[in-house]
This record gives structure tokens, C-alpha cells and sequence, in this order.
């Protein structure tokens, strides 16, 4: 890092107007947020310190929801709730209701976009979040008045109660946090009239309940801002360049590392604006002369961090576990003596873990978040559940340190019993809690940003992209290749006679992957990832690889696996590592 | 007592079924966890309960269990499609559905009748029905044109059309432009799934029998019930005028006249849904027994 001398003050600006509003909007939501957050987080610890408690009052609730649902009375699982509460109800349950996946759901969310609620619960389904799905399509899960209410604006209360606890600093002014966690877009759309969306768009608010943080009426969070990632991202940076930032939380790590590019990318662009007192070439505020010039010596650093532009920041927060670690070295650069918090552990189905302190490694268990159940790793719970065989499930004082498991959930929106198809691992038992990371989605190898690309995607999205260009395709291996940006890369076999068209084909197969994974098409549209790298090779090739693999294991047990942990596969067709063309 | 403050309710949403001769109705309910009145919603010719995905709520948030009853053959009752069964069937399938709401949220409470539109038709059908005995407590009629039939068609055509059997279409030629400004509610009721957009000619046979039942000087007088007639200050569906006399002789210049500002017919599609559902909360809540007179 050089040293910029006394310019490693920050990039200072001045008021701009229009600042009061919303400012005054934080001064009044702040000391509430931070009660409410407060007492969040309580309920958590309490849950934590009685966790038997806590799965038995959510399977209630999860009972009561849907008992008088038209879904649980046409199957009989109303039985469930004449049987006594407690051990007994909770053995009916899982005698009663199966095992579902999100595609056994899908007849009944159809009948649910009619009716809006009252067929899978018996609360009103406010909104529809949208999230990648497995079979091509985008999943539906219904966001109901009731678990928005109970359960997951409660659950991002005590994320950031622990957060408030740790670094109050959060709260020290209207410009000490940028929170990318929350977007406010507006949607266009739709099903059956509600809205349908990602989870993570909180806009507009459902009711008094909803999400409401101090910033939420800041105009880098407003649905005023631009909704393409660069385009808020410049809003972000311009609205807080200068300002005494002292907290950065985001969703993903690679949010915070596109930050950090983008603000390189717009260098330019921010010190003529702030030059001018423009905000993207328009009049905003007052010329900052001296403002600009220290910005254009610390973005003219190739390698300047995060807290050269503003040397307040104390604190960030993402994903931190699992395949978003291999992050953390990036991290480290671009946040120097930054403290960092990790990100719950969550999908759009539902809260699993939160945290309660700086662990990175594992969180607890949010038994207060859902009732949940596990089937050990090796267990193939896919193939049992498809044909329709029994499965033993364990409760969540049942599984072992060291172990990883396919998670299963009941959540109270509707969707009981949910295969979620995440895996993971359990770590230790703190006070009856198992405290857990996510380790991979099963089937699937690797989500460097929150993509979770599964086998069967990548399997589709070749097979649809070799026959668009009328290509033969054969047996494949795909791993990922950790890059700045990250990405995919495979080899694939295929005629001798087409082995030159690589670059067309991973055009083509990275055009396919973005329609069947909105994430991986989003993360593509925000270069946090780069296009899958495809290289082809004759018949036989990776069969050939295949056998060698089996004759220097157990060929008995060897089974072709489609899916790789890295990409180190590739040397052996090309000679170069994974990142390198053919 | 009366809130005025608004406080988020974690509102109970369930469909409940009716079994009429075989033919399973579709109750729904939007209910908060204490109701301190009821409303039984009358939708109208093409509309049904999953047109009220954000008005139940809202209902339920003033402290009002709200229930609808998606008539047979629309919304998520059985039944034919298109098609109205006989007056008798369908004012004993609401009268049915109005007992098991009066059932259900017990007799201390106030229970608010709530037609909208076409439903304005059957609900004053309903109370003229001298099989039904159902207390109820206040009646509003929302964009409703009570006596339509009777104040468009000649003696003539009203005969002809008392004796079409036809199983040809009637298209009724609603637009969803007038039923709301907003793109989003537009683009709902051209792709409902759910909407009845025609009916058969002999339905609409129905429908004047219904009027009859209402409109006949010799009609019964009914109970002295709080009686509302809302709607825009516009409405292209309905000549508000002519509805608005057809309300006043139906209550005998006892019920009251409001208009919210809206221009279009389908009010809770409207910027003025809000209004309409605390005005007809607040005139329901307070029509209660010790609050009368």
C-alpha cells in the first residue's frame, strides 16, 4: 500500500439537500430498532438455552397453521393435532406428513397462487418469493403474513441484536452503515396480483411489522436507486463517499469485493462529481475540490483498500463459512483490521442458524426458526424420497459433532417437512444446540456467491447448449476454478471433428446456466462470476480418465461423479490448470 | 371499544367448506385473533374471494373476522360454470353461509352484510327472503344497481327474457379498465383464471327473478338495520344516479349515501380501498346492539 500521506483522511463531502428527511427518519427508528433487535436477540439466547422448548412450541405452531388448511384436511394430516402435545404429536407428525421436496409442492403452491392462503396454511400469503429452483424454473415459496411476522423479520431482528451488541458503533450515525443485505425495488412481477419477488427486496413494507431499519428510507437503499448492480452500487458509494462509514454488511463476500472493483471502475466518474458537487453529472451538492483530489490519489493504487476511502470502517459482515471462505484472503486485503461478523445461514425456504457472536466457523442451530429434522449425508435421501421409501429422520439432539447431514425443515409458511437439499455440517454441541455450518448442496459442488449451481443444472444447460449448435456430447467433469472473478469450467467430450469450438460452446452453455439460475445470472450481470470455461475433448477422454480413477480406488464403490471439488481434473486433459483455455 | 390506532394483527386465514346437496362452497375467512364484529362480503358477477387477498387482511387488522362466500360456480366453489343456479338455491346457499358466520363469531358481536355490486342484488334478495332469519346488524351496498334489469329492459323484454331457457352466452362486456386505474389490478382481472365473464342467457333469468324478490311492493318490511350505499363519486359500470333511488326506496329513505373519490367501479382496486374499508369498519363496528340509537 503507498503512502498517500495525510490524504489517507477520508473523502470528505459536504450536506447535500434533501439529507434531512431522511436522516430524521433514522433519528427516530434508531433507539427502537435497537430495542426491538434487542429483544430479538433475547428471544434467541432464550431459545438456545432451552432448545427442546423451542422445536416443541414451533411444531405447534407449525401444527396450528396447517391443521385447518384445506391441504391437511383433504390428507388426513389433521390427525395430527388431536394427538397429545408433546413427544406424542411429535411422533404423529412425522408418522403422518411425508418428506417433501419443493416439486412435490408445486400442485398445491398453484392452487395457493388462487386462493392467496388457507390451502397450505391458514395465514395470508402476502407476497411470493422467487428463488432459483432445480428444474429450470424459478421456486415459489409463500410469504405469509404469519411467518414474516413470527419468524423472519424476528430472525433478522436477533442477526443484527448480536450485531448491536458486538459493534453498537452501528448505530453512532445515519451514515456509519451501508447495508447491501436489503434492497427495495420496485417489482413488475406478478402472480395472481401479489407480488413476486427475491427475498432480500423489501419493498414495499407489508404492514407495521415488516423490516424497517433506521436506513430504510436512505436514498442508497430507496427504490429510487437504480436497480442494475453497478448502477446502486454508485449510488451507495457517492451517497457515503466522505461520510464517516463505519459498518459494511452484505449477503455475500463477493458483494463487498465488487464494492471495492466498482469503486476502482468508477474512479473517474466519482472524482468529477465530486469535483463538481454532481451526483453522475448532475447538480447535488457542493464543489468539493480537495474531496476529489484525495479520492483520485487513492483510486490511482491498483491495490487500495476499502479503508483508504473510508479509514473509519470497524466492522463488515457476509457469509463466511463454507465455500464463501475462499473469499476470506480477498477480504483480509481489502478490509484490513476491519472486524468482521458472519451472515445467518439461510435460504429463501427459510432461517437455519444465526448468529450469536463472532464465530465464523459454525452458528447455532435457530431451533426457534423452524422445526427441523436430519438424515445422515450418506444417506441417498433424493433416490429414497423419489421412490417413495421410508425415511428415518433424527431430531436436532440427535445428530453427532463431526457430521453432516441433509437438513430437513418445517417452516411456518406451509411448506412442511422440506428436503431442502442442503447439507450440513455439525461442528459441536454447545448446550444442547448443535451449532452448524452449510457445506454444499446435495448434488451439487460448490456456490462460490450464493448461486448453489446443481449438477442437474449444469447437466441441463450442456445438454440444451450442445444441441442448440447441433453438437455431440459425451461424458463430462465440471469443477469450479477459483479466480478473481471466479468461475466454472468443465470438459466435456465430443466429436474430434468439433473439439475447436470451445469458446462457442461456453458462450452458448453460460447463456443456458443464467436462465435456469437467476442467482448464477445475477452474479454473471454483477461480474462476480465469469462465464463457465468449456473444453472439449474427443470421445472416450474423460472415460478414460474415469477408469483410471477407478482402477487407483475402490472400484467397487466408484461410481462417475459429474461434479468435482476443484478443477484440478483439467490438467490431465490439458496440461495447464483449470483456468487456462484450450 | 373502538380502536382508532391500527395494530398489526397476525390475522387467521382459512377456507371452510359448506356441503350443499353435494356441491361443495368455498368459505373464506380472514379473522384477527378477537374479532369484535363480522362482515359477510356479496361478491359480484366475475369477481370472487381471491379478488380480497389484501382487503381480508385489512378488515381483519380493524378487528373485523371478514368472510366471503365464493358462490356456486365461481372462486373456488363447485358448481357449474357460467351458469346461476335458481334464485331458491342460491339465496339458501347464502343464507347457509351467513348462519355458519353468525355460528361462528357467536351472537355478541355485530355481523355487517356487505354487497358489492351484482352481490348488492343478491344480498337485498337475501333479506327480502322469508326463509331467512339470520340477525344481522348493518347492510351496506357498495356499487351496487339494485333493480337493474328492472330500470333498463321494458315490461316486454323482461318477459322475454323471464322465459329464455337459452344455454346461449350472455358476455357481460366488462372491461377491467373500469373496474380499476392501476396496471397492476388490470392485468389481474384480464388473467384471473377464476373470473366468470358470461353467463348463460337463461342465467340472467335468475337475476331478474332476484330483483323481483326485492323490487315487489308487497315485499315484507325489513328489520331496522344501519343501511349504507357506497361507491365513487363516478362509476362507468352503473348509472349511480338510478342506484342510488333504487337504495333509498329499498330502505325507505332510512339508509345513508356515501361517495369515496374514487371514478372507478371496483373500489378495493382503487386508491380509495383503504377508506372504503375503515368507513364500512367503523359503520359496522359501531352498529352493534348497545350502540344503536
Amino acid at each position: 500500500m503507498p503512502n498517500i500521506g495525510t490524504t489517507r483522511a477520508p473523502v470528505r463531502t459536504r450536506t447535500s439537500p434533501g439529507e434531512t428527511r431522511w436522516t430524521t427518519y433514522w433519528s427516530t427508528r434508531r433507539t427502537a430498532f435497537a430495542t426491538e433487535c434487542g429483544a430479538a436477540r433475547a428471544d434467541l439466547l432464550a431459545d438456545l438455552a432451552d432448545p427442546n422448548g423451542a422445536q416443541a412450541r414451533v411444531l405447534e405452531d407449525v401444527v396450528a397453521l396447517g391443521a385447518d388448511s384445506v391441504h391437511w384436511r383433504e390428507r388426513g394430516y389433521d390427525a395430527v393435532a388431536s394427538a397429545a402435545p408433546g413427544a406424542a404429536r411429535t411422533d404423529a407428525f412425522r408418522r403422518l406428513l411425508p418428506i417433501m421436496r419443493y416439486e412435490d409442492f408445486i400442485p398445491l403452491v398453484e392452487r395457493e397462487t388462487l386462493a392467496k392462503g388457507g390451502i397450505l396454511s391458514c395465514s395470508p400469503v402476502l407476497r411470493w418469493l422467487k428463488t432459483s429452483g432445480t428444474t429450470g424454473s424459478s421456486k415459489r415459496v409463500p410469504y405469509t403474513q404469519h411467518w414474516l411476522t413470527s419468524y423472519r423479520i424476528p430472525a433478522m431482528q436477533a442477526m443484527w441484536g448480536t450485531y448491536l451488541t458486538l459493534h453498537p458503533e452501528i448505530l453512532d450515525t445515519p451514515y456509519a452503515t451501508l447495508d447491501t443485505q436489503t434492497v427495495r425495488d420496485g417489482t413488475a412481477d406478478f402472480i395472481e396480483g401479489v407480488a413476486y419477488q427475491a427475498v432480500s427486496n423489501r419493498h414495499p413494507r407489508l404492514g407495521g411489522l415488516d423490516w424497517n431499519p433506521p436506513w430504510y428510507e436512505a436514498p442508497w437503499m430507496g427504490p429510487d436507486a437504480p436497480t442494475s448492480h453497478e448502477g446502486r452500487m454508485y449510488h451507495r458509494i457517492r451517497h457515503l463517499l466522505g461520510r464517516p462509514l463505519q459498518v459494511i454488511t452484505a449477503i455475500n463476500p463477493s458483494t463487498l469485493i465488487s464494492l471495492r472493483d466498482l469503486l476502482a471502475e468508477f474512479g473517474d466518474r466519482l472524482v468529477e462529481d465530486l469535483r463538481a458537487g454532481t451526483f453522475d453529472g448532475r447538480p447535488w451538492n457542493e464543489p468539493d475540490a480537495d474531496a476529489a483530489d484525495r479520492l483520485r490519489l487513492i483510486v490511482k493504487d491498483p491495490d487500495f483498500a476499502l479503508t483508504d476511502i473510508w479509514p473509519t470502517l470497524r466492522l463488515y459482515s457476509c457469509w463466511l463459512s463454507a465455500s464463501a471462505g475462499l473469499y476470506q484472503r480477498k477480504l483480509d486485503k481489502i478490509l484490513p483490521g476491519v472486524a468482521r461478523l458472519p451472515f445467518m445461514s439461510c435460504g429463501t425456504e427459510g432461517v437455519t442458524t444465526l448468529p450469536v457472536d463472532e464465530a465464523t466457523d459454525a452458528q447455532p442451530l435457530a431451533v426457534g426458526q423452524a422445526f427441523f429434522e436430519f438424515v445422515p449425508a450418506d444417506v441417498p435421501l433424493g433416490e429414497r424420497i423419489a421412490a417413495g421409501k421410508p425415511v428415518r429422520t433424527l431430531l436436532f439432539d440427535e445428530v453427532k459433532p463431526g457430521a453432516d447431514y441433509h437438513l430437513i425443515m418445517s417452516q411456518g409458511n406451509g411448506l412442511y417437512r422440506l428436503w431442502t437439499g442442503d447439507l450440513y455440517r455439525v461442528h459441536r454441541v454447545v448446550d444442547g444446540v448443535p451449532w452448524v455450518s452449510f457445506t454444499r448442496r446435495d448434488g451439487s459442488f460448490h456456490s462460490f456467491t450464493g448461486e448453489k449451481l446443481t449438477e442437474g443444472q449444469v447437466t441441463d444447460a450442456l445438454r440444451c447448449g450442445f444441441a442448440d449448435l447441433g453438437l455431440d456430447m459425451g461424458l463430462y467433469l465440471c469443477g469450479p476454478q477459483w479466480a478473481e472473478p471466479p468461475h466454472y469450467v468443465a470438459v466435456v467430450e465430443t466429436r474430434l471433428e468439433d473439439t475447436h469450438r470451445a469458446d462457442e460452446i461456453s458462450a452458448r452453455v453460460d447463456a443456458v446456466l443464467r436462465e435456469i439460475n437467476i442467482e448464477y445470472g445475477s452474479k454473471r450481470d454483477s461480474c462476480r462470476l465469469d462465464s463457465i470455461r468449456i473444453h472439449l475433448v474427443p470421445r472416450d477422454a474423460v472415460g478414460a480418465y474415469i477408469e483410471n480413477g477407478r482402477q487407483h480406488g475402490n472400484a467397487a464403490q466408484y461410481k462417475y461423479k459429474p461434479f468435482q471439488a476443484d478443477a484440478e481434473f483439467v490438467a490431465a486433459f490439458t496440461g495447464t490448470q483449470g483456468d487456462a483455455r484450450v | 371499544m373502538f380502536d382508532v390506532k391500527r395494530v398489526p394483527r397476525d390475522v387467521r386465514r382459512e377456507i371452510r367448506h359448506l356441503k350443499r346437496e353435494g356441491t361443495r362452497l368455498a368459505l373464506h375467512v380472514w379473522r384477527p385473533e378477537h374479532p369484535k364484529a363480522a362482515i359477510f362480503y356479496f361478491h359480484g358477477l366475475q369477481s370472487h374471494a381471491g379478488w380480497l387477498w389484501e382487503t381480508g387482511p385489512r378488515f381483519a387488522e380493524n378487528d373485523i373476522a371478514f368472510y366471503v362466500l365464493d358462490r356456486r360456480g365461481s372462486g373456488l366453489s363447485e358448481g357449474a360454470r357460467d351458469e346461476l343456479a335458481d334464485a331458491d338455491t342460491l339465496l339458501a346457499d347464502y343464507a347457509a353461509g351467513v348462519a355458519e358466520v353468525r355460528r361462528a363469531v357467536g351472537s355478541a358481536i355485530p355481523l355487517g352484510l356487505f354487497g358489492h355490486c351484482l352481490g348488492g342484488s343478491f344480498l337485498a334478495a337475501l333479506m327480502h327472503d322469508p326463509e331467512f332469519d339470520v340477525p344481522y346488524d348493518a347492510v351496506v351496498f357498495c356499487s351496487s344497481w339494485l333493480g337493474k334489469l328492472h330500470a333498463t329492459l321494458s315490461e316486454e323484454q323482461r318477459c322475454a327474457l323471464a322465459a329464455d331457457e337459452s344455454d346461449d352466452p350472455w358476455n357481460a362486456g366488462l372491461a377491467s379498465a373500469d373496474f380499476t386505474a392501476d396496471a397492476r389490478f388490470q392485468r389481474f382481472i384480464d388473467e384471473d383464471p377464476l373470473a366468470v365473464r358470461r353467463l348463460t342467457r337463461r342465467s340472467r333469468s335468475v337475476l331478474l327473478n332476484l330483483e323481483r324478490r326485492y323490487l315487489d311492493p308487497s315485499r315484507s318490511p325489513l328489520p331496522e338495520v344501519a343501511s349504507a350505499f357506497l361507491s365513487g363519486h363516478l362509476d362507468p359500470i352503473i348509472d349511480l344516479n338510478d342506484a342510488q333511488r333504487a337504495f333509498i326506496q329499498l330502505t325507505n329513505g332510512k339508509g345513508e349515501l356515501t361517495m369515496l373519490p374514487t371514478d372507478r367501479h371496483y373500489l378495493l382496486f382503487t386508491e380509495a380501498r383503504d377508506r372504503l374499508i375503515n368507513w364500512t369498519s367503523a359503520f359496522v363496528l359501531l352498529s352493534g346492539g348497545d350502540r344503536v340509537g
